[in-house]
């Protein structure tokens, strides 16, 4: 027999005695699609008997609307905080990424105007001390730091180029000194990322600048070990205003536990 | 929206009105960076995902800033906006789950600690999934905005208990219509749910 249409189950699961007939109600007896289906409109009869619409006082959605008006009517050249659901180590790249998703919205600026408007955030960012770069690495050098480790980064199948990675163990927080001798389409940027070896966690420990080389605290979460995450990865990233890895890797490598 | 506000004269793009636009024309303004569909869709769902706050934190306060952490948060990343992914109340809702979960977390965290310090351990702390929350609230949220006569049918054989006869006699319809009409609304209601509750993240 065939099965019955939804329209039938819908009023069977109305409670209209009059939707199914004898045979009808037979085959919903032994048919598992059929009674999924009228599992799935009594599901919504039952819920929907239980729950009259609530009713929302005005003055808080008045409230409301004001701080989303404020918020998003904030001057573009004021840093906005993106809120991101990853796991970030470095809210450096989340914040440029917001700024870039904005210039995709408007969606008329050509990339390289758009890419230079990027980099001066990062530039920005730099100087404010949130981007360890080629001067914090001379402080660090004063500091007498160590390299407790360096491996190398190995292009993935599809990429060229090498690179290595160098765990540094300072006065400080561990850091981990990435460097990319790789080619990079001109309409794209790099990203260094700390993967777990369960494969499921990553950290995003910030952009890679177009030198190829960059120094990053390693996340405060991970204790005194690495806990897990010891693949080192860089990504090819394109400016999608998406925070997630592209998964694009270019280069990886794996770091002593 | 006011009509005439000042604020509009300053807009570069034309004003467009989309108080009548479906949920995919709107999403696709939005998506472009339109602020006036901006409003327009806390207008249809700012008060739905208020309600699923409240009702899951238990604070004004809280649901307050979650569904304006939804709304500024939907608009900031409105490049990741994907149509094939899902329907725009779709996306605002995974958002919002995202933001409520996040906070219940964060009070089972504080929960968890007062019990280590009070050794409560016994004390439990039932909830409804959330998941079952927002389903009951998106199917109240739609049955209101059922057109009629699928609609009043509806409220009156959920909400009031009416039988299909009384509601056929004082909506002064034959029997069969009203049937037909509350078979046809359960379909578009189960049909909405999935729709809204389907995002993929």
């Amino acid at each position: 027999m065939v099965h019955l249409n939804s329209e039938l189950l819908a009023g069977h699961a109305l409670g209209q005695d009059d939707a199914l007939d004898a045979e009808q109600r037979d085959h919903l007896t032994g048919c598992a699609q059929c009674r999924a289906e009228l599992d799935e409109y009594l599901r919504v009869v039952t819920l929907s008997q239980e729950t009259e619409a609530p009713t929302t006082p005005v003055p808080a959605m008045d409230r409301i609307w004001r701080s989303i008006q404020a918020e998003v009517s904030t001057p573009p050249s004021v840093e906005r905080e993106q809120p991101v659901q990853t796991l970030s180590a470095d809210s450096v790249p989340l914040r440029v990424e917001a700024e870039d998703a904005a210039n995709i919205g408007s969606g008329e600026k050509p990339i390289t105007d758009r890419r230079r408007k990027w980099w001066a955030v990062v530039a920005a960012a730099a100087a404010l001390g949130l981007v360890v770069g080629a001067g914090a690495t001379v402080i660090i050098n004063r500091n007498r730091v160590e390299v407790a480790a360096s491996v190398p980064l190995s292009a993935l199948p599809g990429h060229t180029g090498h690179g290595t990675a160098e765990l540094l163990q300072g006065r400080d927080d561990p850091e981990l000194r990435v460097s990319v001798e790789a080619p990079l389409p001109q309409d794209r940027y790099r990203e260094v990322w700390l993967i777990n070896s369960d494969g499921k966690r990553m950290y995003s420990l910030g952009v890679l600048p177009p030198s190829g080389s960059g120094t990053y605290p390693l996340p405060a979460l991970l204790g005194n070990g690495l806990e897990g995450f010891t693949i080192v990865d860089v990504s090819i990233e394109p400016y999608d205003g998406n925070p997630e890895h592209s998964r694009d890797s270019q280069v990886r490598g794996s770091l002593p536990e | 929206m006011t009509e005439g506000d000042p604020a509009d004269t300053e807009m570069k793009r034309p004003r467009v009105d989309w108080r009548n636009a479906t949920d995919a024309d709107l999403a696709a303004g939005f998506a472009d960076g339109d602020d006036a569909c901006l409003e327009e869709s806390f207008q249809r769902w700012g008060s739905l995902i208020y309600s699923i706050a409240y009702r899951a934190l238990d604070s004004s306060s809280e649901a307050e800033d979650v569904t304006q952490q939804v709304f500024v948060g939907a608009w900031q990343a409105r490049a990741n906006y994907q149509e094939s992914k899902g329907s725009l109340p779709g996306w605002l809702l995974g958002i919002a789950r995202h933001r409520i979960a996040d906070r219940q977390r964060a009070r089972g965290r504080d929960l968890r600690l007062v019990r280590a310090v009070t050794s409560e351990a016994n004390v439990q702390v039932k909830q409804e999934p959330l998941a079952t929350l927002i389903d009951r609230l998106v199917l109240a949220d739609e049955i209101q905005r059922l057109p009629d006569p699928r609609g009043v049918i509806l409220r009156m054989a959920f909400w009031e208990g009416q039988s299909y006869s009384q509601i056929a006699e004082q909506l002064e319809l034959p029997l069969g219509t009203v049937k037909s009409h509350s078979r046809r609304a359960l379909r578009q209601l189960r049909a909405r749910l999935e729709e809204v509750t389907s995002w993929s993240t």
